[in-house]
């Protein structure tokens, strides 16, 4: 009987595991596949695989000796000058057409941009103009039984010129019929119903050749007008942005939740209600007016340190956004669960209020301003609808959210190139779930403390 | 206290309560200027604005209430507002029912329950516009969703003898129990899994044998998610399919950040009142009717309020979609107020744009007070 019971008790736990993996599944598959997508090729290909090639360890292992021979390092590869690349190809040719003779492909070097998105308008230094394909010669086939032949190519490109390119992207087109096998490097693409093998590059080095759409995000983006590379400037721009602000809104909401908490006043309760009001009226009702502020210069302030304007400006941003009230309702909440015994006695011993909070107060507030912290910067990093308004031009200003909600225009002008789209998703939310990750505790005090004790 | 201090620790000049009040607005300060400026103020602004001509350049001139004359004629705004009071119903009401559900199954005492927690909530985190971006592609006609689907189809027969085989196994074995004279749910997990295991191996044998096979032919399900102006479901209750779409991928972020919420109230009903209720022979479901639903109303009535007041505000999905999506079935009353003020080339119609930030507004405030009636009841 007892072993029955526990029987059930194992079923039943397993039952849970059940329920609890399928909704991880639920909640996690969809950001694991836009992750494993990202690496893709073409993450809209259908039927969607799971293995891409660029998880081979095979083609890590050519990816690196490929660089090398390129004459880049093997984890970056590059065309150098100097630089001889053999590369071999095999198909296998059915009986009937190898009956007419194997022929042999064409190799070409071609003078290709990536991609339809910023890149296209790129203009650089080709490896199209600096490559010399040696071959392709036969060199090895193998007869089968029924007729069919297995053919191996083995081609070499030299590099002839004196400047050093980042890529060597080569096509290698096959009569009707031949069905590709196998290459040294497995190609990105077939093209022409498999007439043609297509490569990014055949010297590319480990992590280009396995983050080829991040290396695109990151190398395709610059400004027109400054020449600056955008999407790092960017994750430049979301980092000062978020860290001020986390800076500005610690520092305020600390000091107004404690005198929300505990200090007696004429007008805290109005303070109080308007706060509350606050959170709940959306920001689309207050922004006309703020844009109008910060248009202004903030009622012409800002002409006192030089700038008629704040719009466009960070220092406009972070100003409006000194200090959210969820902060302070936050720390409200927390100072109010205090005992007040301490602050007492250090009253009563002639110390300030401002020696009483610094000295006493803050140093116990530890876990709610951990909480503000990360809460404040998920807040300011993920931001979109205000510094859309604020940010307009020039496009170096925008801040990462801005800047990647224009990327589905760049990128989905014509049809959609997914790979850096989706690259450039990964790249926007992995500081905050890195950040999730580290300081879990801290997300779901901070959401417990906001909701449950108010 | 007072008494108990020395006289000449006080301040000769002010008196302490004085003293307090001016220490508490330096307090309040940086504060205050956030509060007074960029929300009273603005506000105030706003409110203003609604009833005058205004394009951002010249002064704005009075105009009276014909601005919201004006919105209860035109198209554009009249579906914003259905379009936002559909989705905010909704996605209020999903979000609260999954959330519920994921905190009751969290709320167990396992291992690995963090890593759980953690992976459920990693949704929430991540910013609407990386998860809007995901779901375009996820929801493109060759995306994953319609790739799923077809699989759906082309596996449904297997699925089917799975699915049947579970329930018909289930049902026996529960009979079984009873007529054992023990006492079995109708959805006894322990029993579950052993069904869904048989239930499996039957059915992998059936494939193996070739009694039950995958569909042939069939052709691949291409549903245009956003790229559509049709509505489901047919008749007078229905929505734009591209705003049903953002509704799935705005349920699926919100719902795990309200499941912390829950999962803490559940943390906080004792534990004798079920033990009590299990002696008293009350059954699960018994239990979180009348113990689990009863003890949470204040979390639910944070959530619902939370959840509506969030997806009345729902701006940066229209956005981000942008021309993915024909603009009458996704725009929302966030979106209207945004289009009008800054709408591209033409003359921005600040007036309109005003009164239609103050409808929303007010819709938002009478949510709230009407829930509070409603938990005050």
């Amino acid at each position: 009987m007892s072993d029955a019971i526990a029987r059930r008790r194992w079923a039943r736990a397993g039952a849970i595991y059940l329920l609890l993996l399928f909704f991880s599944i639920l909640f996690m598959g969809p950001l694991l596949f836009a992750v494993l997508s990202s690496l893709k090729d073409n993450p809209a290909e259908w039927p969607p695989r799971l293995d891409p090639p660029q998880l081979h360890w095979r083609n890590w292992v050519a990816a690196y000796r490929l660089g090398r021979a390129g004459g880049g390092s093997g984890w970056f590869g590059a065309f150098a000058p100097g630089a001889v690349v053999p590369f071999e190809v095999t198909y296998e040719v059915p009986a009937e057409l190898a009956a007419q003779g194997i022929e042999l492909p064409q190799v070409v070097v071609p003078r290709r941009v990536p991609g339809a998105g910023p890149g296209a308008v790129r203009t650089g230094p080709f490896a199209a103009d600096y490559a010399e394909v040696v071959g392709p010669s036969i060199a090895s086939r193998q007869e089968h039984p029924d007729g069919s032949v297995t053919v191996t190519y083995r081609f070499e490109v030299r590099h002839t010129g004196g400047i050093t390119v980042d890529r060597l992207p080569v096509d290698v087109e096959v009569p009707r019929g031949y069905r590709f096998v196998e290459a040294t490097l497995y190609p990105n693409r077939m093209e022409r119903l498999g007439r043609v093998q297509s490569w990014n590059s055949i010297t590319p080095g480990v992590i280009p050749y396995i983050f080829y759409n991040y290396t695109r995000v990151f190398g395709e983006n610059y400004s027109r007008t400054t020449g600056r590379n955008l999407f790092l400037t960017w994750i430049g721009n979301s980092l000062f942005v978020a860290t001020a602000k986390v800076l500005t809104t610690v520092t305020f909401a600390s000091m107004a939740g404690y005198a929300l908490a505990r200090l007696r006043f004429p007008g805290r309760n109005v303070i109080f209600v308007v706060m509350l009001f606050s959170m709940m009226v959306p920001s689309q009702v207050t922004f006309i007016s703020n844009y109008l502020v910060l248009r202004d210069g903030i009622f012409g302030l800002s002409r006192l340190w030089g700038m008629p304007t704040l719009l466009n400006s960070f220092t406009g941003l972070i100003l409006s956004g000194l200090v959210g009230a969820s902060a302070v309702f936050i720390m409200k909440q927390f100072f109010e669960s205090l005992p007040k015994e301490l602050e007492e006695s250090a009253r009563i011993d002639g110390a300030s209020r401002g020696t009483i909070f610094r000295r006493i107060v803050l140093p116990l507030a530890r876990p709610a301003l951990g909480a503000v912290t990360i809460l404040t910067f998920q807040g300011a990093w993920n931001e979109f609808f205000w510094p859309l308004v604020v940010l307009t031009s020039p496009q170096d200003k925008y801040v990462l959210m801005v800047g990647l909600s224009t990327f589905r225009r760049a990128y989905g002008a014509v049809g959609f190139d997914w790979g850096p789209l989706l690259a450039g998703a990964v790249v926007a939310a992995l500081p905050v779930v890195i950040l999730f990750v580290v300081f879990q505790r801290y997300f779901v005090e901070g959401i417990s403390f906001s909701g449950l004790k108010g | 206290m007072k008494e108990a201090r020395t006289p000449g620790l006080r301040r000769p000049m002010l008196s302490d309560r004085v003293q307090e009040a001016v220490a508490a607005y330096l307090f309040l300060a940086p504060y205050l200027f956030s509060l007074v400026v960029f929300f009273a103020y603005a506000f105030v602004r706003t409110l203003y604005f609604s009833f005058t001509q205004y394009d951002l350049f010249n002064p704005p001139t009075w105009v009276g209430l014909r601005n919201y004359v004006a919105l209860l004629t035109e198209p554009r705004f009249l579906t914003a507002l259905q379009n936002s009071i559909t989705f905010s119903v909704v996605v209020t009401a999903a979000q609260t029912a999954f959330a519920l559900m994921l905190a009751l199954a969290l709320n167990q005492k396992l291992r690995g329950i963090t890593f759980f927690r953690a992976a459920y909530y990693m949704p929430s985190v991540a910013s609407s516009v990386v998860i809007t971006l995901i779901f375009i592609w996820l929801y493109q006609r060759a995306g994953a969703i319609n790739y799923l689907l077809t699989m759906a189809l082309v596996y449904r027969r297997v699925l089917l003898v799975f699915l049947a085989g579970t329930a018909v196994l289930q049902v026996a074995m529960v009979l079984y129990e009873r007529r054992r004279g023990q006492p079995a749910s109708p959805l006894e997990p322990s029993l579950l899994v052993t069904a869904m295991l048989l239930a499996g191996a039957a059915t992998a044998a059936l494939w193996v044998a070739g009694v039950v096979t995958p569909v042939e032919g069939v052709q691949p399900v291409s549903i245009p998610w956003l790229n559509t102006r049709r509505r489901w479901p047919d008749g007078p209750i229905s929505a734009p399919i591209p705003l049903e779409a953002i509704m799935l991928l705005n349920t699926w972020t919100t719902a795990p950040t309200f499941m912390l919420l829950y999962l803490a109230g559940l943390q906080e009903i004792p534990r004798e009142l079920y033990e009590a209720a299990s002696v008293d022979g009350a059954s699960p479901w018994q239990q979180f009717r009348h113990i689990t639903l009863p003890q949470l109303r204040h979390v639910t009535f944070l959530v619902v309020t939370l959840g509506l007041i969030g997806t009345l505000q729902m701006f940066d999905q229209v956005a981000v979609i942008g021309d993915q999506a024909p603009l009458e079935s996704v725009i929302t009353l966030a979106y209207y107020v945004y289009s009008n003020v800054f709408p591209g080339g033409a003359v921005p119609r600040v007036g309109q744009a005003a009164a239609a930030a103050m409808t929303l507004a007010v819709l938002t405030l009478v949510v709230v007070l009407i829930q509070r009636k409603v938990v005050e009841r």
